[in-house]
């Protein structure tokens, strides 16, 4: 008798774990969803990153990023390596921190601390985007395209075993000739390193892979940067019309914050594959 | 009054978290930028390479833990988060193996 009561009530704290409601990992339903979605998110950077490994390891030649990346908005004929692209991982940071702080004010019901840190967190993703779109730009000006690669080098014929072989020398930014599409060398005729390019080198230009992984995948990233603003703008329309607070909680911003957050981890990575490594 | 106070140091001590996690990242951005400028040419890649991986985790662990804030999650969640990640290790290794191979088979057709 006793065992069967026993049984009985064990069946039914089963039946109540099953019966919905319990939040086995201490988050909710839609928190926890998110956070699985972002981890199938990552797979899918994952999976063009190590396309871009694959690509790269498999090319003989690849351009150096610190001659890739060197112009600054305004700043016409100056050379600042890696520079413009430091103030974006800033500005991606930043806006990240901003939606964190959303987040905290959100926990203690702080309405208008939401309000003003989600607006900041909204200026810094539509600053990345606008950043993003005038490097783009530059780069597309250079002549840097899914087809096209100005970031060559150039080899110079020598007798190497008795036969006449191309020898690498060193990296050039080719310049573009937009009437007639072609890829010349500069015109002071200096390589990337100020040395000059003899006269019987052969300039090449760069792998066109580079330009088709490099917009793929920022591409990618800016469009998941554009979809986080869109996210942080409606969860900011939200907040200012009162219904977090009516509803007793601003889980939505913390939701929303993980997903911009991921997609600040994201650039960590798109950095260090295209601008560091 | 007591729990009000709680909450109250609770929240400066998680502002003062992420404004530290902030500083070390930009420190840490910082220093990457410098460093790829400065390397001299004769250390080699290797290492630098490895440099930037580490950075970078560093980096990737502040943004998960601290700003995503899984630190402060149950375990269960964290491993049902982090461990499928584990898959990626060998899905690199391979696909770097696979590239070896791409540029010897273009070596060898050239």
């Amino acid at each position: 008798m006793a065992a069967d009561t026993h049984l009985e009530k064990e069946t039914e704290q089963i039946q109540d774990i099953w019966n919905g409601g319990t939040e086995p990992m201490k988050a909710s339903y839609g928190k926890l969803m998110m956070w699985y979605f972002i981890l199938s998110d990552a797979f899918t950077f994952a999976s063009f990153l190590i396309m871009y490994a694959a690509l790269r390891v498999s090319s003989e030649v690849w351009p150096d990023p610190n001659a890739v990346f060197n112009s600054f908005p305004f700043l016409h004929g100056t050379k600042l390596p890696l520079g413009f692209v430091t103030v974006m991982t800033f500005i991606l940071i930043l806006s990240s921190v901003f939606v964190v702080r959303a987040v905290q004010e959100g926990h203690r019901m702080n309405q208008k601390g939401v309000l003003l840190w989600m607006f900041l967190g909204i200026l810094g993703g539509l600053g990345f985007l606008g950043c993003q779109a005038w490097e783009w730009n530059h780069l597309i000006h250079q002549g840097m395209t899914f087809t096209s690669n100005p970031f060559g080098h150039y080899t110079v014929p020598e007798v190497v075993d008795g036969q006449t072989v191309d020898v690498f020398k060193g990296y050039v930014n080719l310049v573009h000739d937009h009437e007639t599409g072609e890829f010349n060398l500069p015109a002071d005729g200096k390589d990337n390193k100020g040395n000059v390019i003899p006269e019987n080198a052969t300039k090449h230009t760069g792998t066109y892979l580079f330009g088709c992984l490099f917009f793929f995948i920022t591409g990618f990233h800016g469009f998941h940067v554009t979809t986080g603003v869109l996210l942080n703008i409606m969860i900011w329309i939200q907040s200012a019309r009162g219904v977090y607070q009516r509803s007793g909680n601003y889980e939505m911003v913390e939701k929303v914050g993980l997903y911009w957050h991921f997609v600040d981890l994201v650039w960590v990575f798109v950095f260090l594959a295209f601008y560091l490594l | 009054m007591a729990a009000g106070h709680n909450d109250n140091a609770a929240y400066e001590k998680q502002k003062r978290a992420v404004w530290v996690a902030t500083i070390i990242m930009g420190v840490v951005t910082i220093a990457e930028v410098a460093i790829a400028l400065n390397w001299p040419e004769s250390w080699g890649r290797g290492v630098l390479n490895l440099l930037f991986i580490l950075m970078s985790a560093v980096k990737a662990v502040f943004i998960v833990g601290e700003f995503m804030h899984l630190r402060y999650e149950m375990r269960a969640m964290m491993i049902s988060i982090l461990a499928p990640c584990l898959f990626l290790i060998w899905f690199l290794i391979a696909f770097m193996m696979e590239g070896q191979s791409w540029l010897a088979l273009r070596e060898f057709w050239n």
